[in-house]
């Protein structure tokens, strides 16, 4: 079975907010609810880089962990999923989370907690799969399609990219092999690196492994 | 009036029954998070291959530090911990903090603390009430139940007693099907029946929450000049409420114990329904870790406070003849208050304050003469 991971290039990240709007639209979340956000660290000095963020989908995560009315379970996938018919809305995952993934609308008396709202992986929850019902709580299904999220099919500079962890991975070591290739060949700084192919090079540094 | 003395005596045994007794999850959660699938960090054995080839370094170029990508990049990630340092255009509370670690310490206080040790503690201390009956049995009136009255709470007073004993039994309840039903009432029930349990619970604990901080208040204004610690008290405290030996210790309206509980239930419970309306209103500005925080500070004060109200409890109603009297009629066995609060039965037979059961009733409400509710005294003790 894959074991569904995101993956964010701080290298390739234009903090274009793509995934946001995206994420937004295709699964109508509630107001006041961002499932994903990009994080800016530096802005506007030397070694500016962004990181787009949302729910990770830990193999041991945390919200699951606190969450006092178990509502949380791992799909086949390994994606993170929550009922939110057992949910209620106590925000215990909220601060186990490291990632700040869980939000909550403001539905309750005095805007106290509603129920949680996250990142379902473009998965959907419990629900039969791309149900009227099941788009309501949770937004698009678009695994059970065979679609990736939209917010990485989405990346304009596949900054965000989304699947299992062994071809993410397989991805990752090919553009570090690209940079280095760059470094080794020139000798510029990593950071200058990323931004140029490595002309030097015939080819792809990664192709000639 | 009770003795709280077997609160002291039964909490020394409680830290006994908590330190000595197992932990149940601890290894196994440890365990889960070691199961966690390892992915090897793709770039690591690049890395260390770039950093071998670059040696010695090339003419005019800065290496970059530890030679390894993004470490400039992880240091502000580090250093977001404390402070949100990035910006985004989602604007909310920590949304520029990349990663929160202080979530990981919350996490282990409590699933791996406060879960397990808040439930032992909270059994062990019923326990420790029931063993206590069985040893030590009912502490009866000495003298025997007297015809003479005295008047010890007004109807003011009932009322905050039991407008706070009311909200304060909700909010225990609430509070620990929130706290223990995962590990408890799942496994019965299903999680189905559970989460309508435990949203009700929410809400209510929730919506009665700050009501706890009015109660509060009202019971320290009109308690707080009699609960005043004063001469005679260390003695109490040093005799163990008259726990050690047979005799009885003197006090005052209230005695050590009481007025240590006072004390306790205004400051533990401050802390817990300060804390309290930290979390339940969620947009005052507050983060994640003021939340946590929170989150500890309250449930540690909870359970401090329903520990020692579970022995207010026992000692109040099955624990000691006589004493549950004062907060439901308002009036106590005189022979009671000479037992065990006697300066201040003293000082009233001393102004004429002593009634006979008959005006007591009557003072009540009751007609006198009414078979059904003039029993002798002492049976009224429930």
């Amino acid at each position: 079975m894959a074991r569904m991971k995101f993956y964010c290039d701080a290298e390739r990240c234009i903090e274009c907010n793509g995934c946001v709007t995206a994420c937004k639209n295709e699964n109508e979340v509630p107001w006041g609810v961002n499932r994903r956000r990009v994080v800016t660290i530096k802005d506007g000095v030397p070694g500016e880089r962004s990181l787009s963020v949302a729910c990770m989908h830990c193999s041991d995560a945390p919200c699951a962990a606190v969450c006092p009315v178990d509502c949380f379970y791992t799909t086949d996938d390994g994606v993170v999923l929550h009922d939110k018919d057992i949910c209620i809305g106590c925000g215990y995952c909220f601060y186990a989370c490291p990632f700040g993934a869980p939000q909550f609308p403001a539905d309750g008396a005095f805007a106290t907690r509603g129920k949680m709202d996250k990142c379902t992986f473009c998965a959907g929850g419990p629900e039969a799969d791309n149900s009227a019902e099941e788009f309501r709580k949770y937004g698009s299904n678009r695994l059970a399609e065979g679609k990736l999220p939209l917010c990485a099919e989405m990346c304009s500079t596949k900054a965000l990219l989304a699947g299992d962890a062994d071809v993410l991975s397989e991805i990752y070591r090919k553009r570090i092999v690209n940079r280095a290739g760059r470094v080794l060949q020139r000798g510029v700084p990593y950071q200058n690196a990323t931004l140029r192919s490595p002309s030097g090079l015939k080819g792809k540094a990664s192709s000639l492994e | 009036m009770y003795r709280p003395v077997s609160r002291t005596a039964s909490s020394l045994l409680l830290l006994l029954v908590v330190i000595l007794a197992p932990v149940p999850g601890g290894g196994a959660s440890a365990n889960n998070r070691e199961e966690g699938i390892q992915v090897p960090n793709p770039g690591t054995d690049l890395w260390r291959e770039v950093r071998k080839r670059q040696q010695p370094p090339l003419a005019g170029v800065k290496p970059p530090l530890n030679g390894a990508p993004g470490v400039d990049l992880w240091m502000e990630i580090e250093r977001s911990k404390l402070s949100p340092v990035g910006s985004t255009q989602v604007k909310s509370v920590d949304s520029g903090t990349l990663i929160n670690p202080f979530g990981d310490e919350w996490r282990r206080f409590r699933m791996e603390w406060l879960v397990p040790y808040g439930g032992y503690a909270v059994a062990g201390m019923f326990l420790l009430v029931v063993l206590f009956y069985l040893i030590r049995g009912r502490v009866p009136i000495h003298a025997g139940p007297s015809d003479k009255r005295l008047p010890r709470y007004t109807v003011y007073e009932r009322m905050i007693h039991w407008f706070i004993a009311a909200i304060f039994l909700f909010l225990a309840l609430t509070g620990l099907t929130m706290l223990l039903g995962r590990s408890l009432l799942i496994p019965l029930i299903g999680a189905e029946a559970f989460s309508l349990l435990a949203s009700a619970s929410k809400e209510g604990h929730n919506l009665f929450g700050p009501l706890f901080l009015l109660a509060l208040a009202l019971i320290f204004f009109r308690f707080v000049r009699r609960n005043i610690y004063q001469r005679g008290d260390l003695t109490w405290l040093l005799r163990g409420g008259g726990l050690i030996g047979s005799r009885h210790v003197p006090s005052n309206f209230f005695n050590m114990g009481e007025k240590s509980m006072f004390w306790m239930l205004v400051l533990v419970g401050g802390v817990t329904a300060v804390s309290g309306v930290i979390l339940v209103f969620p947009v005052l500005g507050q983060g994640r870790e003021i939340m946590a925080l929170s989150h500890v500070a309250h449930a540690i004060t909870a359970l401090t406070m329903i520990l020692v109200i579970i022995g207010h409890i026992y000692i109040g109603s099955v624990g000691m003849e006589g004493a549950i009297e004062g907060m439901t009629t308002g009036y106590c066995d005189l022979n009671w208050a000479r037992e065990h609060h006697d300066w201040w039965a003293e000082r009233c037979e001393n102004n004429g304050e002593v009634i006979t059961v008959e005006e007591a009733f009557e003072a009540e409400g009751f007609t006198p003469g009414a078979p059904k509710h003039h029993r002798p005294a002492g049976e009224t003790a429930e």
